[in-house]
């Protein structure tokens, strides 16, 4: 009956992946890729991945941007307050390296691994859409399949 | 009545839109060849020239590693921004990304470099250091005078009559040997990069 339940939990979960995406600092070019996953060409909901700004509803936290040192603290709290299971990817180089940002006096602190645990990053300045969405499909069923086995 | 709840339901569970709706996969998950992704090697020899990495505007995303007998770029995804100008720049066709090569032979268009060698008059101190160890002074004038002076007009930058000429910065190589013997920071190597587009025949 716990496997039958277990199962089903797994193929809802895969199939709806609430998502909440957070911008650090960036020059808004991957904003814009993830929003271009919401477009009709690339259409984001058929897989059942939902965008929301709430992390409070989220599975799937987007971080975006360069980790200015306003955000350090506010990336951390946004984090805590997604509910288990959760993962966070990094999109685009700025999460990764600080891209062209990360130079002699400028004001960031990336890598975002830093501040919070990061499951996956798709580099690229700005990624594609369709790497965004491959990233968050292979990374989902990984992250919440059998989650309740795994805690105990 | 009847008859209109039997419609919406034939109408609504045509088989099509059921496996629309729950094996829905539409979206085009593959890159187009045009997509410019990160460079890639063609396979042809590096020389190690470096305009690649010179020409990077990002930091650490480019390395010309030595391999062996040769060198090889390296490109460092999540550094590296795809803008495909270090495949522009490079003489010899090493790298390759999307269409940037095509393109390039098509509009016949190259990426011209050339260094200004700029010296402030204020504080320079004609100490010559910065003639003396330019590579290529060495090169033109063997019998180059250790303050800086020189007989030969084929040098960079000499010292004459008690002043620094700039004669041929055109031959400069931007190895920036003067800026680093320089006691004053008086002399600057500036790039100047410039696109250019061959009109014509
Ligand atoms: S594509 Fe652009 S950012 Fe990437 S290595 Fe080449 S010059 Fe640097
Ligand atoms: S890849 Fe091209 S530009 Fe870079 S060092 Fe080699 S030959 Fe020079
Ligand atoms: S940069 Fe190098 S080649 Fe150019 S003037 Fe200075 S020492 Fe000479
Ligand atoms: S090394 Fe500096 S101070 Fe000396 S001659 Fe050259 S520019 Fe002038």
């Amino acid at each position: 009956m716990t496997d039958m339940l277990q199962k089903l939990k797994n193929a809802v979960r895969s199939r709806s992946i609430h998502v909440a995406y957070v911008d650090t600092g960036s020059c808004n070019g991957c904003d814009i890729e993830v929003l271009a996953c919401l477009s009709p060409r690339y259409d984001l909901e058929q897989y059942g991945i939902y965008v929301h700004n709430n992390p409070r509803e989220a599975d799937i936290l987007l971080v975006i941007g360069c980790c200015t040192p306003q955000w350090e603290d506010k990336l951390k709290g946004i984090w805590e307050k997604i509910p288990e299971p959760k993962a966070a990817i990094a999109i685009g180089n700025c999460p990764v390296s600080g891209c062209v940002f990360n130079r002699e006096g400028s004001y960031v602190n990336p890598p975002a691994s830093k501040h919070i645990p990061i499951a996956a990053s798709v580099p690229g300045c700005p990624p594609r859409p369709t790497e965004i969405i491959r990233a968050v499909l292979s990374l989902a069923p990984t992250i919440f399949a059998d989650y309740e086995e795994k805690r105990q | 009545m009847g008859f209109s709840i039997i419609w919406y339901l034939r109408e609504f569970l045509r088989a099509e839109w059921l496996r629309n709706f729950f094996f829905a996969k539409t979206a085009p998950l593959v890159d187009p060849p045009y997509f410019r992704g990160y460079p890639a090697l063609t396979g042809k020899e590096c020389t190690h020239c470096l305009s690649c990495m010179m020409i990077c505007p990002t930091p650490g995303a480019i390395e010309v590693l030595r391999d062996g007998e040769t060198w090889t770029p390296h490109i460092y995804p999540g550094h590296c921004i795809r803008c495909g100008l270090c495949v522009e720049a490079c003489p010899e066709d090493v790298l390759d990304a999307g269409r940037v090569l095509e393109t390039q032979k098509r509009d016949r268009t190259d990426i011209s470099v050339r260094y200004q060698v700029t010296v402030n008059p204020d504080t320079c101190v004609r100490c010559g250091n910065c003639v003396v160890a330019c590579p290529v002074n060495k090169e033109a004038d063997p019998q180059l005078g250790a303050g800086g002076t020189s007989a030969n007009d084929e040098v960079i930058m000499k010292i004459h009559r008690g002043n620094l000429w700039v004669v041929h910065d055109e031959k400069c190589t931007g190895c920036k040997t003067c800026e680093s013997v320089c006691p004053t920071t008086a002399i600057r190597i500036a790039r100047v990069a410039e696109g250019r587009q061959e009109v014509g025949k």
